[in-house]
C-alpha cells in the first residue's frame, strides 16, 4: 500500500507537467478547433462555428496537397531509413578496423538539430555555392536547382532526413540484434537454411518489435517535419515540399488563422494515430496472437 | 575601411559613441531613472545590424547610465513576430519592446497593442528628456502615428530599396565600347525598364563569353518563401504603376479588375513578365534567394545591377570584410514605366519600398515608464552619427548632416543623399491590418506562378480572387 503511495508521488511532477504541458492544451486546440479565430479579422474575437472548419478541410486542396506530398515523404524517408539502419546495423555487428571511430563519425547527425540540418543543407545545395550542384554538374554535367526542380527540392528533402534520422534506427537494430539469442540461428545453419531464410525466418520476425517501435518514432516525427524543411526550401518550390507542418505552421502564425490551423492540427494528430494504430496492427498483432 | 566594426567589435563602438555620450545630460538621466532601480526590460527584435548595435552599444551604455538593466533578445524575422504577437495577444507583459516593422504597424494598432508614446510622455512630464523631440525623426516616423499624429513607436532604422549598380563595370572603357557596339547606346544605369533589361542581358552574355561568375542582375525570386513576393508587390509592380499590392481600399478592397483593383490588370501582367525574363538571366541561385541571399549574390561580385534593401546596400559598399565590392557601388532610383515617375511626384502613388522599423511598447509592458526613457534615449540625435555609420540607417533628420555621416556617404556611393532627396518618392506597405494574411492567402499561388505551373494572368486572376475571399472572410470586405 505504502509503495503504491511512494510510486504515485514520485510520479506526481510528471502527471502535473505533462497535465499542463501536455493535455491541457490538446483540449484547448480541440477547443478553438470548433471556432472560427483570427486576431487580425474584423472580429479578432473566437466564435463557434460548429463542425465548418472540418467541412473546410475535406475540400481544401493545399491541405489534400500538404497531406499527399507528406505521406510520400514519409514512405520514403522511413523506408530508406529502415533499410539503410539494418545494413549499417548489420555492419557494425562485425569487427573491420577503424569500427569505434566510424560509429563514433555516424552517429553525430543525432546530435544536431533540425534547424541547424537545414541550414547546412541548404549551404550545400545553393545552387553556385553548393558543393552538391557543384559537383554534379562537375562529374555528371547534371543541373541541380532546388529552388526551381520540384523532384529534387523533394529528394533532396527525403535525402537530408535519411541522412539526420538513419543513425536513430541503426542504434535501436543494433540493441535489437545483439540481444537476440545465437541458438535458433545455430539451428538454422545445422538445418541448412539460407542467409535469406535465416533473415526472413527468424532474424526479421525476432526483431519486429524494435522495427516496429523504431518505424513509429520515425513517422511521428516525419509527419511533423517542420524545421529543416523550412530552412531548406521554405515548402518550395510552389508548393512540392510543402508538407502538413509547414502548412499548418503557415496557416497558424504567419496568417494567424488559429481556429482552421487548429483543425489541421486535430485532423493530423488523429491521422498519425490511425496510421500507427494500422501499423500495429498489420505487424504485431497477428504475433502477439500468436504467442 | 573596416566600417562594421559591430561584429568585431563592440567595444571600439562603445567608445566611438563616448563623444555623443557626453553631450547627454547625465544628470538628468540618472534622476529619471532613479525610481526604475533594480528593473530590468526585455525588447525583441530582428537580428539587423540596426539591433545588434542597440543591444551591443546602446542597451549597455544605457544601463551604465542609469542603472536600468535591458536585454534585447535578437532572433529570426519570423521568430520576432511570432514571439511579440503571442506575448501581447495573451497580455503576458514577457517584452517591454518590441520592434514593429513598417507593415506591421496598422495590425498591432488595429489590435490596440501599442501604447500611444506621445500621450505616455505628455501624461508623464518627469519623463520626458530635453534631448528627444518627436520632430527630430524623419518622415518615415509618419508610418507609426495615428490619425492625430500620436507616435507609437521609435524608429531605429529605414532603408530604401534601391537599384544598386557596379560602378566598376559600367565605367570601365572596354565594356562600355562592347555595350555601346551591342546597344548602340552608353552605359549608364537604366532609367526604364527596357534600359535596365538590356544592360542585364550584356552582362549575363558577357558573363557568359569571358568565362564570368558574372550575371545582369539580381533577383530576389525564391520559390518558398515571401521574399519573392515581397520584391514583386513592393519593389517591382509600383515602378509599372501598381500601388498597394493591386487591392483598391476606396472600392471595398477590391483586387481583380472587374471590382476595381489592379492585381491582375494588364500592368500588373507586365511587371510579372519583366520580372521573371530578369529572373531567368539571374544567378542561378535566384529562385533560392531571399533578401539575405540576394545581397550576399552582390557582395560576391556576382551581378552588373539589382535592386537590393539598404540594411545590405551599407555592408556591400563598405564592408571589406563580407563584400567584394567595396568602393565600386553606385545607387540610383529604379527603372520605371512611362508617366510613373509624374504620377509619383503628383501624389498618387510611389516608385519604390521604404523599408523600416522602430520599438514599440506594447501595453502588455509591466515596466513602461523605465521603457519610455530608453526608447527616449535611443531616439535622441545625439546617438544617431555612430549608429549610422555602424549599421546604416537614418531615422533622424539631423544625422544626414553629421560630418562622420557626410563621410560615410561618400562610401556608399550616395545612398544617403538619395534618401534624403529622393526618399519621398519611396513608401512603405499600404496601411493595411490584414497585411500578413493576404500575403499568406495569396503567396503560394503566386509560387506557382514563378514555378511555371500557372501562366501569369492566370496567375494572378487567381491571386486577386484568393485576395478577395480572403478579405471577405476577414471581414474587411463587404
Amino acid at each position: 500500500m505504502q509503495s503504491k503511495r511512494l510510486g504515485w508521488i514520485l510520479l506526481a511532477p510528471t502527471l502535473v507537467i505533462l497535465f499542463f504541458f501536455g493535455v491541457l492544451p490538446f483540449f484547448y486546440v480541440v477547443f478553438v478547433s470548433f471556432h472560427s479565430w483570427n486576431p487580425f479579422a474584423v472580429n479578432p474575437e473566437m466564435v463557434f462555428n460548429g463542425a465548418d472548419n472540418f467541412r473546410q478541410i475535406v475540400f481544401d486542396p493545399a491541405f489534400l496537397h500538404s497531406i499527399g506530398v507528406t505521406v510520400m515523404f514519409v514512405f520514403f524517408a522511413v523506408v530508406s531509413e529502415l533499410i539503410l539502419g539494418y545494413i549499417l546495423a548489420q555492419a557494425f555487428m562485425r569487427d573491420f578496423p577503424g569500427k569505434a571511430i566510424f560509429r563514433t563519425i555516424h552517429t553525430l547527425p543525432l546530435i544536431m538539430a533540425p534547424i541547424i540540418v537545414g541550414s547546412v543543407w541548404k549551404l550545400m545545395t545553393t545552387p553556385s555555392i553548393g558543393i552538391i550542384p557543384h559537383y554534379l554538374d562537375e562529374w555528371f554535367g547534371i543541373t541541380m536547382n532546388i529552388g526551381t526542380s520540384a523532384p529534387a527540392a523533394f529528394a533532396t528533402i527525403v535525402l537530408m532526413d535519411v541522412w539526420h534520422w538513419t543513425p536513430l534506427v541503426t542504434l535501436t537494430l543494433i540493441a535489437a540484434l545483439v540481444s537476440l539469442p545465437p541458438d535458433p540461428f545455430e539451428q538454422a545453419q545445422i538445418d541448412g537454411a539460407g542467409k535469406r531464410q535465416i533473415f526472413w525466418h527468424i532474424t526479421l520476425p525476432m526483431i519486429a518489435p524494435a522495427v516496429v517501435a523504431t518505424v513509429f518514432i520515425r513517422l511521428m516525427d516525419a509527419l511533423r517535419t517542420v524545421d529543416e524543411v523550412w530552412m531548406l526550401t521554405g515548402g518550395g518550390p510552389g508548393s512540392a515540399t510543402r508538407f502538413v507542418g509547414v502548412h499548418i505552421f503557415k496557416e497558424v502564425f504567419p496568417k494567424t488563422n488559429y481556429g482552421y490551423g487548429s483543425t489541421i492540427s486535430v485532423i493530423v494528430l488523429y491521422l498519425t494515430i490511425v496510421s500507427c494504430w494500422l501499423l500495429y496492427v498489420t505487424m504485431l498483432a497477428p504475433r502477439t496472437k500468436r504467442d | 575601411m573596416n566600417t562594421f566594426k559591430l561584429s568585431a567589435s563592440a567595444l571600439a563602438l562603445t567608445v566611438a559613441a563616448s563623444s555623443a555620450f557626453a553631450e547627454i545630460d547625465e544628470a538628468w538621466w540618472k534622476s529619471a531613472a532613479e525610481p526604475y532601480q533594480g528593473v530590468t526590460i526585455r525588447g525583441v527584435t530582428e537580428s539587423s545590424p540596426p539591433s545588434l548595435y542597440i543591444r551591443e552599444v546602446l542597451a549597455p551604455e544605457f544601463e551604465e547610465l542609469t542603472g536600468i538593466r535591458v536585454d534585447i533578445e535578437t532572433t529570426s524575422w519570423d521568430q520576432m513576430f511570432d514571439k511579440a504577437i503571442k506575448d501581447m495577444e495573451a497580455g503576458t507583459g514577457i517584452y517591454d519592446m518590441a520592434y514593429i516593422e513598417q507593415d506591421i504597424i496598422y495590425s498591432y494598432l488595429a489590435r490596440d497593442f501599442l501604447t500611444d508614446l506621445t500621450q505616455l510622455l505628455a501624461d508623464n512630464p518627469d519623463l520626458k528628456a530635453a534631448t528627444y523631440d518627436e520632430s527630430n525623426f524623419t518622415t518615415f516616423a509618419d508610418y507609426f502615428k495615428d490619425s492625430e499624429g500620436h507616435l507609437y513607436g521609435v524608429p531605429m532604422e529605414a532603408f530604401l530599396k534601391v537599384y544598386l549598380y557596379r560602378t566598376d563595370l559600367f565605367e570601365d572603357p572596354e565594356i562600355r565600347e562592347a555595350f555601346k557596339e551591342k546597344t548602340g547606346r552608353d552605359l549608364e544605369p537604366a532609367t526604364n525598364h527596357a534600359d535596365y533589361a538590356e544592360i542585364a542581358q550584356f552582362f549575363t552574355a558577357y558573363g557568359e563569353e569571358n568565362d564570368m561568375d558574372l550575371w545582369g542582375t539580381t533577383a530576389q525570386a525564391h520559390t518558398g518563401h515571401v521574399a519573392s513576393w515581397y520584391e514583386y508587390w513592393e519593389s517591382v509592380a509600383p515602378t509599372f504603376g501598381v500601388y498597394n499590392w493591386g487591392i483598391n481600399a476606396d472600392e471595398n478592397y477590391g483586387s481583380s479588375v472587374a471590382n476595381g483593383g489592379e492585381m491582375n490588370g494588364p500592368e500588373a501582367v507586365e511587371a510579372m513578365q519583366w520580372w521573371l525574363s530578369m529572373r531567368d538571366i539571374a544567378p542561378p541561385e535566384s529562385p533560392a534567394s531571399t533578401w539575405t541571399e540576394v545581397g550576399t549574390t552582390f557582395g560576391a561580385g556576382r551581378v552588373a545591377q539589382g535592386l537590393v534593401y539598404g540594411e545590405n546596400a551599407g555592408w556591400i559598399a563598405a564592408d571589406e570584410s563580407k563584400s567584394l565590392v567595396v568602393g565600386k557601388v553606385g545607387v540610383a532610383l529604379p527603372p520605371l514605366a512611362e508617366g510613373v515617375l509624374e504620377e509619383v511626384e503628383a501624389g498618387e502613388g510611389y516608385i519604390g519600398y521604404y523599408d523600416g522599423g522602430a520599438f514599440g511598447l506594447p501595453h502588455s509592458s509591466k515596466n513602461k515608464e523605465a521603457t519610455a526613457l530608453f526608447l527616449q534615449y535611443i531616439g535622441q540625435n545625439e546617438v544617431q552619427p555612430d549608429w549610422a555609420v555602424a549599421a546604416p540607417r537614418v531615422t533622424n533628420t539631423a544625422t544626414y548632416d553629421d560630418p562622420k555621416v557626410v563621410e560615410f556617404n561618400k562610401e556608399l556611393g550616395g545612398y544617403y543623399d538619395l534618401i534624403k532627396d529622393k526618399g519621398y518618392l519611396f513608401a512603405g506597405a499600404p496601411a493595411y491590418p490584414f497585411h500578413a494574411q493576404v500575403r499568406e492567402a495569396t503567396a503560394p499561388i503566386f509560387y506557382q506562378i514563378l514555378t511555371g505551373n500557372l501562366g501569369v494572368q492566370e496567375g494572378l486572376d487567381q491571386m486577386a480572387a484568393t485576395a478577395e475571399a480572403t478579405l471577405t472572410e476577414l471581414g474587411y470586405r463587404e
